[in-house]
């Protein structure tokens, strides 16, 4: 079990390393074998765990091991190790899982790319990344996988180093992930010095015996910080749309099914941290209440058919906030494997829709693909069903667990319900959208242009098989859990984690019924305003403006944060440092060239004088001496 | 031998100098020095073999002494202790590093150059392994004069402005120092620092105190740093900024801290002020400087300031962190400029406005520049990183405010490092850089290679630094023992743990 565990944790490490190492001396096609097959490595490896967790008593479930130890400082130790908890599995597989279909369908679409190489070294590296995140066996070793998944996503957004945009978004990424990092850390130096370690056993059992305390909610505070910064949540939400500048595989894989997910993730594993602080854990549900509204507003109006997905991304992470904040801990794990299938099917038939239109993103230059690209059509409507929680697909189920523990967790979470059951209705009209939008009507003048070629029709192995079986998990991947009936998720990381709140049947059925029929009216308007174009969009310019600008949190954080900072370093280095600092001294250096100048008269080139000078000079020194003493 | 390997490291490249100036080697000045600096490297790593980091009582190991000037209480006594040690660890390998570049570049009179640049390897061997104050000042000032002929004589078109703000500002700090060193050594009757006590005289702290600020720079003394850094060739701007500023990490532990401790705390706030000051302050320097050189340089200021900060927390975390980003730091910056030279190389310019694109056909360049920012940004998992975390805990528990401020820091370094890897490395190629690739040679790979490769090794294991700093070698025989460690049960107080004795208190 452990060796499996630390198998999964660096096949994809040794891959990456391989791949740098290899350079040129590797055929392109072979990078990207190698990186899949490390990543199958890791999923077998995952799958394994999986079973030995099963077959073990309640008892043993969670098993710590360490490498050796990484840090130290007088009786400050911790170690590199990793934990296999059914917690960290559940993630491993789906970090593995999907992962490696991902990184498979990314040898068919980065064929022919100039740095195919750097490409899946990146995505290798990330893999590993994440999964130390997911794997690391104390609060440090998650903060490290953190960082470098934040990495790897700063690496592969700016794949396409020449572009001025996308290399701007990728130091935004990490910037803002750096954010999270430091408040993370902060959170973290507290622990330190309440327990003197950061083992989650320690934590918890000391955040267990402090609850409600000033101490326990700034830790809980600080992971939170990180939580919305790696997640895309309010008010750190601003660097995921831009990410999108990456490949299309690595948005599929980093910036909807995994890393933004570690949020998620991090709630749900310091669960009683936040359960200790309980208005910081009502905090993060409502910030994913707020997110799932004003990311499903924003994708209303955007053109770009990434960012509609990555908009919906945001607004479904908030789902799984809302539903974490609330203590319904696997529900949020379950829509998040859930999502991890869907979304990873939106974006990668979208990757192929923008693949056949050699790179066009634009929607409004998209329509009538239905005919050219059937097969990718039924794909991208698999995951659009899914994504608006329509039955029996994967969101439906996980979405609307979700929605009734909200029912069933008080006033508050009454409240976020009627936010949550708005997000559906945004849902299905923004999802419908984009699927009329690229799909219905008659094919452009655009889409002719490019689709009339033989190599441009419906892709080929490695692509098409990825979104194959993601289709198919998109359908069946919600039938694990199913209200009344049986519920696996829940049952397997019950060892780790026990939700707090519970939905009776009638909250379950009561949920459902809303956020069916809002989902579909959602789907219906949709079909009015962009497909039969019955109904026309109100023109309501001002609405429209402030969507467009995405609430203006960009100008907002660039008014407040950027231009303050560029204008205080303008202003140390014109008034403080080049004045006063350097400047100062080289008055002195005047002065001193002056004086030795003058100085140089006393070179007389007389032993006697030289003679004199030293005797004067040892005689001070001697006064000095014994004056001292 | 084992007690003789101090004097050995000190001495081994000092003999390689006088060879290389007396004999008439010519032009194989350079391998010459280079095999020399290998050698010396060579005898730090058996003697890491041998070092006894959990050594018990006040002495250091390979501690050697014999009486100098007897009446004064001057002898020469050498001697390594944990974090003195790494420090000369990291003296022999920047120092190899920059001597291979400066073979491999060519510079004019060799055996003038090398025998320098040999001499100025001994001379900050014997800085951190002084066990004596007097010793000490002469391995200090033996340091600077190298380095004065190093910039002023091979340095860049500015060099003679840059010498004399450097020969200034270090001449009034060494000035000082000396008052402080003579005077303490007289009232002690001893100049020995392990057999001295502690001294609560706030004068003699304060000589020490500024020479140290000066050297390390510490905000606002740093008006020497921007030209020197700008004016040398690289590979002395790799050891500057790299080496010679970590001799003011040691004479701030092992003088200010272990010998002064009463004054020391007085000043405290102050120190951990102006650090935190040109943490921010260099930072945000960087993040505007225009060229890759001004970032370099105004990062080394705020990377002082950080360790600094470490130090200045007084507490297990902190100093074990700053000894650690010590290493690191010279790692870095010295990997850095060695870059910077092999871009302006390449270009003939370092300046923003003129570079770019630089990553499209030179992945060996691309890669090893974007491998030491990232480190150098502190990415979680890199040495930097576990540095930074160390310096952080530590002056946490000195006031949760330091450590925000700190923190602040780290974002800002993010902020100017991606800043400097876009800015060579990303968009269109800028007006300097040609068209014909031309990636990193395999001798500058040679030379730059094992410098990451140390980094990454200290990524991999931070803790074989951090955790063998200060030893329970230093504590025995103290007059008040404070907390090393703080029980997990007990409520903590204002500082998490703080360190124990110096040597020799």
């Amino acid at each position: 079990m452990i060796a499996a565990a630390w198998v999964c944790l660096f096949s994809p490490l040794a891959a990456a390393v391989l791949i740098t190492l290899g350079g040129t001396r590797f055929p392109r096609r072979l990078t990207g074998y190698l990186a899949t097959a490390s990543v199958v490595v890791a999923f077998v490896a995952a799958v394994v765990d999986f079973f030995a967790v099963i077959n073990r008593g309640d008892s043993d479930q969670q098993q710590i091991s360490t490498a050796w130890t990484w840090l130290s400082a007088g009786s400050f130790n911790v170690g590199l190790s990793v934990l296999v908890d059914p917690l960290s599995v559940f993630m491993m597989l789906i970090v593995t899982g999907v992962g490696a279909l991902i990184v498979g369908y990314s040898v068919g679409y980065m064929d022919g790319e100039d740095e195919e190489r750097r490409y899946f070294a990146y995505m290798a590296l990330f893999v590993f990344s994440m999964l130390l995140l997911v794997q690391g066996g104390n609060l440090l070793m998650l903060l490290i996988g953190w960082g470098l998944v934040g990495l790897s996503s700063y690496l592969l957004i700016g794949y396409h180093h020449e572009r001025p945009a996308a290399v701007a978004a990728a130091k935004k990424a990490f910037i803002m992930n750096a954010v999270g990092d430091a408040t993370m850390a902060l959170a973290f130096f507290l622990l330190i010095q309440r327990t003197g370690s950061l083992s989650f056993q320690s934590s918890f059992d000391w955040a267990g015996g402090e609850t409600g305390t000033w101490a326990v909610n700034l830790v809980a505070l600080g992971l939170l910080g990180g939580a919305v910064a790696k997640s895309a949540q309010l008010p750190l939400q601003t660097w995921l749309p831009d990410a999108m500048e990456g490949p299309t595989p690595v948005s599929a894989l980093i910036h909807a099914a995994t890393m933004v997910t570690a949020g998620v993730y991090l709630l749900v594993r310091a669960a009683p941290i936040f359960e200790a602080a309980k208005h910081v854990q009502e905090l993060a549900a409502g910030l994913g209440a707020a997110t799932l509204v004003m990311a499903g507003l924003i994708a209303l109006v955007q053109t770009d058919i990434k960012r509609v997905i990555a908009y919906s991304t945001m607004s479904q992470i908030g789902y799984m906030f809302l539903g974490a904040g609330l203590g319904a801990y696997a529900n949020a794990m379950f829509l998040l494997m859930a999502h991890a299938f869907f979304k990873a099917l939106l974006f990668l038939s979208a990757g192929i829709v923008i693949h056949a239109l050699a790179g066009e993103q634009d929607m409004r230059r998209m329509g009538g693909l239905r005919r050219y690209l059937p097969n990718t059509y039924w794909a991208f409507l698999i995951g659009a069903l899914a994504l608006a929680g329509i039955p029996p697909l994967a969101g439906f189920f996980a979405k609307d667990s979700i929605l009734a523990s909200a029912l069933a967790a008080g006033t508050y979470g009454q409240i976020l319900f009627v936010v949550g059951v708005l997000g559906t209705f945004l849902t299905g009209l923004y999802a419908f959208r984009m699927v009329f939008l690229v799909f219905g009507g008659e094919p452009t003048p655009f889409v002719q242009e490019h689709l009339h070629r033989p190599d441009r029709s419906e892709p080929w192995l490695w692509m098409g098989a990825a979104v194959a079986v993601l289709s198919v998990l998109s359908v069946i991947g919600g039938w694990v859990q199913v209200p009344g009936a049986w519920s696996l998720v829940s049952d397997f990381l019950a060892p780790t984690v026990e939700s707090v709140v519970e939905a009776s049947g009638s909250q379950e059925f009561l949920a459902s019924l809303c956020a069916v029929t809002l989902g579909a009216a959602g789907i219906a308007l949709a079909w009015a305003v962009f497909s039969t174009r019955r109904l026309r969009v109100p023109e309501a310019r001002a609405v429209r403006t402030v969507l467009e600008h995405k609430f203006y949190f960009d100008e907002l954080y660039d008014a407040i944060f950027y231009r303050p900072s560029v204008l205080l370093a303008v202003a140390l280095r014109d008034w403080v440092e080049r004045p006063l600092v350097l400047g100062s001294i080289g008055g002195i250096g005047a002065v001193a060239r002056k004086a030795s100048s003058e100085l140089r008269g006393v070179q007389t080139g007389l032993v006697r004088t030289y003679a004199l000078a030293i005797a004067g000079s040892v005689t001070v020194l001697a006064f000095v001496f014994v004056w001292v003493k | 031998m084992t007690g003789w390997l101090a004097t050995i490291l000190i001495f081994l490249p000092l003999a390689g100098a006088v060879l290389v100036w007396l004999l008439p080697v010519g032009r194989f000045a350079g391998p010459t020095a280079l095999l020399v600096a290998l050698a010396e490297i060579g005898f730090w790593i058996n003697a890491l073999n041998q070092m006894n980091f959990d050594k018990a009582g006040p002495a250091p190991n390979f501690d050697q002494r014999w009486s100098w000037f007897s009446d004064l209480g001057v002898s020469y006594h050498v001697g390594f202790y944990g974090f003195s040690f790494w420090l000369a660890g990291l003296a022999v390998v920047v120092m190899a590093a920059a001597i291979a570049y400066g073979f491999w570049v060519g510079r004019d009179r060799p055996s003038a150059y090398f025998g320098l640049m040999l001499f100025l390897t001994s001379a900050t061997v014997g800085v951190f392994a002084s066990q004596d104050l007097l010793l000490f000042y002469v391995f200090f000032e033996a340091m600077m004069i190298p380095l004065y002929l190093l910039i002023g004589v091979w340095g860049g078109p500015g060099r003679l402005g840059a010498t004399v703000k450097f020969v200034i500002y270090t001449m009034a700090g060494s000035l000082l120092m000396l008052a402080s060193v003579i005077v303490f050594g007289l009232s002690e009757g001893s100049f020995d620092l392990v057999s001295t006590g502690t001294s609560d005289n706030t004068w003699i702290f304060l000589g020490f105190l500024v020479a140290f600020a000066v050297k390390a720079p510490l905000f606002p003394l740093h008006g020497w740093l921007p030209d020197a850094y700008r004016e040398s060739s690289p590979e002395v701007a790799a050891v500057l900024s790299g080496l010679i500023s970590k001799a003011a990490v040691f004479g701030f532990i092992r003088i200010c801290l272990f010998k002064f401790p009463e004054p020391f705390d007085d000043f405290r706030v102050l120190v951990l002020a102006l650090a935190a000051t040109g943490l921010v302050y260099g930072s945000l320097l960087a993040f505007r400087a225009q060229d890759v050189r001004g970032v370099i340089a105004y990062s080394s200021l705020a990377q002082m300031g950080l360790i600094t900060i470490g130090i200045f927390a007084v507490s297990t975390a902190g100093i074990s962190g700053a000894v650690l980003q010590a290493v690191n730091h010279g790692l870095i910056s010295a990997t850095l400029f060695l870059l910077a030279g092999t871009i302006e190389r390449r270009t003939s310019t370092g300046s923003f406005d003129r570079l770019g694109g630089m990553a499209r056909g030179r992945p060996a360049l691309a890669t090893m520049l974007m491998l030491t920012g990232i480190i150098a940004l502190a990415v979680p998992g890199s040495s930097a990183f576990a540095g930074e975390f160390l310096i952080l805990l530590g002056v946490f528990g000195a006031g949760w405010g330091w450590a925000v401020a700190a923190a602040t820091g780290i974002v800002l370094a993010a902020m100017y490092m991606l800043r400097l890897i876009s800015a060579v490395l990303h968009r269109e190629p800028g007006s300097a850089v040609s068209e014909v690739a031309l990636d990193l040679r395999p001798a500058e790979l040679g030379i730059l290679v094992p410098l990451v490769a140390c980094l990454l090794a200290l990524s991999a294991w931070p803790a074989a630094i951090s955790g063998h700093v200060l030893g329970p070698s230093i504590s025995p025989g103290a007059p008040q023992e404070r907390h090393l460690t703080r029980p997990n049960d007990q409520p903590p107080e204002g500082r998490m743990d703080m360190v124990t004795m110096g040597p020799g208190r």
